[in-house]
């Protein structure tokens, strides 16, 4: 009969399948017991543990705010289309009734939004109260400023640089309109800020991460100073590199992880608490910009980048080191 | 299950420590291994737990040549064998248990099984009482008990001992002497350096003298000089 012989096989395969799954869960639980080991001697010494993981964090928070910063510049000129505006200059010359004509023309666009007319009368009048000049202007024959139109274009046109470009032209070509002009040259400015901004982040990052590492790095070589004699105990005993490892990793890993823990929740708190200041401002100017904070997404990738930096510090100390104790 | 064949280590300093080594033991045997200080015998031992390299010669381990065993073969190759030191080498910041559980967490075994042998293991050596206890509060003989414990703990087939008995009295010596020998009792090849002339001669073992990295005398298999 081939039933009983097929039993015994599958019943073979499961005693090897046992024996494998008893392996592996001798290595979680070494991995785990490795953990809360290193995690006890984290806390077993925590001045050593403090100073590393606040430099840590300050070395990880100054580039990550940077990168925030950059963000919500990037964010704001985005953002920035609803509140941008043409500047529409007519002739001194022209009558209440031509301006009038001028103002029914330009609405007549479907560029434009809306439009404001500033009266030269009644700009002077603001100026010379708000400058204290009153007297020395009362001297001017005539008066010197243009009448004005403020217009506020389509969304779409300040995003397209041709439509606004034609929008410029339609105008300056209206009879007595002087120059027409778009107020984007700071915004260009600020645009060019932010790549600067951008390359000093990658700088500044990069130079910090390498900071980490050395800080970590060191925190490790002490480690491994202090744990010798058990080092070259678990060698005499058969321990594998990997077993020997293993704890320093952890011990990176860890150490990273904390001082992005403590970088992220600065950030958090710190952007929190500029937010509601600079909602209070953008909302004066009309604008719905606000401040964005790390997130959960700027978080884990906080925590991460720490975790990634303590493991590859752990990993790049116990190479250097480890080689040094006898036994191999 | 030992065979050294022609062995000789040199120094990197250029101090030729063993020279010539020829030397065999059976499986099961148990040997002292003698000498002046100096004459080579922690250098024998330390050949045989790979923590030197023989400069020539070949030093079989049960029938395998390890004298030129790759480095990511040495920990599964050193799991086959017990090592006792005279400072003994225990962790003071850990229980004796966790000392003994050592060789064991290394190798993998689950934590159940773990307990299991090291008790046993402790038991051997008349010290199950003292698994919860720090080794700094033990005696310098219970101290060195536990270091056999470790030795043992994971059945090794061989024993090696590096004058496990040199800071004991005469008393506690012939104890830890008894406690290999009852080890050899169960199957296991056994070698201990030592120069406690007078503790082995009561004994009735094989003498290996080593003089000035040679082997001067019972080198050969076992044959009782009567
Ligand atoms: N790592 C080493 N480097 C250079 N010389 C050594 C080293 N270890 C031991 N020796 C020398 O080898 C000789 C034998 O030493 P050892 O094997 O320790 O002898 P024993 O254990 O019999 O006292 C001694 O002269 C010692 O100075
Ligand atoms: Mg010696």
């Amino acid at each position: 009969m081939p039933q009983p012989s097929n039993q015994t096989a599958r019943r073979g395969a499961v005693g090897a399948k046992v024996g494998l799954r008893a392996k592996m869960g001798a290595v979680i639980a070494h991995h785990r017991h490795t953990l809360e080991d290193s995690l006890i001697r984290l806390l077993r010494d925590p001045f050593q543990t403090l100073m590393t993981t606040v430099v840590v964090a300050i070395a990880l928070s100054l580039p990550a705010t940077l990168l925030l910063v950059v963000d919500n510049v990037r964010q704001f000129e985005n953002n920035f289309d609803s509140f941008s505006q043409i500047t529409v200059y007519v002739n001194n010359t022209a009558s209440q009734q031509q301006v009038a004509v001028i103002q029914e023309k330009i609405q007549s666009f479907s560029e434009v939004n809306s439009l404001v007319y500033v009266d030269p009368k009644q700009a002077l009048n603001e100026f010379t109260e708000a400058s204290g000049f009153g007297s020395a202007l009362e001297y001017l024959d005539d008066n010197p400023l243009p009448p004005v139109f403020i217009i506020e274009p389509a969304i779409d046109v300040l995003s397209l640089p041709q439509k606004a470009q034609k929008l410029i032209a339609k105008m300056v070509n209206i009879d007595l309109v002087d120059d027409a002009q778009i107020d984007m040259l700071w915004l260009q400015r600020l645009k060019s800020l932010t790549e600067l901004g951008k390359k000093v982040v990658l700088a500044l990052g990069g130079a910090l991460g390498l900071g980490v590492l050395v800080i970590i790095g060191n925190s490790i070589r002490l480690a491994i100073h202090s744990r010798r004699e058990e080092i070259i105990v678990v060698k005499l005993v058969g321990g594998t590199d990997a077993y020997v490892r293993r704890p320093f990793l952890y011990f990176g890993m860890l150490q990273g992880l904390f001082g992005a823990l403590v970088a992220g929740i600065m950030l958090t708190i710190g952007f929190w608490w500029l937010g509601g200041s600079v909602e209070n401002i953008s909302q004066l100017y009309g604008s719905h910009f606000m401040l964005r904070g790390p997130g959960f997404q700027g978080f884990f990738a906080l925590l991460g980048t720490g975790f990634l930096l303590g493991l590859a510090g752990a990993w790049l100390a116990v190479g250097k080191h480890l080689n040094h104790i006898k036994p191999r | 299950m030992i065979h050294f064949d022609n062995v000789s280590k040199r120094y990197p300093g250029g101090y030729e420590a063993l020279s010539g080594v020829n030397l065999h033991l059976d499986a099961g045997e148990l040997a002292f291994l003698t000498g002046h200080s100096g004459a080579g015998k922690s250098t024998l031992l330390k050949l045989l737990m790979l923590l030197e390299r023989p400069t020539s010669g070949a030093l079989l381990i049960n029938g395998k040549n390890v004298s030129r065993l790759s480095n990511f073969r040495i920990p599964s190759y050193r799991r086959q064998l017990g090592v006792v030191f005279q400072d003994h080498q225990l962790l003071m910041d850990r229980t004796v248990f966790d000392n003994v559980a050592l060789p064991l967490q290394v190798a993998g075994f689950s934590r159940k099984e773990t307990g299991r042998r090291v008790r046993a293991a402790l038991d051997s050596v008349g010290l199950l009482s003292k698994e919860k206890q720090s080794p700094l509060a033990l005696s310098g003989g219970e101290q060195q008990r536990v270091g056999i414990a470790r030795a043992v703990v994971h059945k090794p087939r061989i024993l090696l001992a590096d004058e496990p008995t040199g800071n004991l009295d005469p008393e506690l010596s012939a104890e830890i002497m008894n406690l290999f020998q009852r080890f050899q009792d169960v199957g296991v090849t056994v070698l201990i350096a030592t120069h406690d002339i007078d503790l082995i001669h009561r004994l009735n073992h094989r003498i290996v003298r080593l003089d000035q990295g040679s082997v001067a005398e019972g080198g050969g298999a076992y044959a009782p000089a009567f």
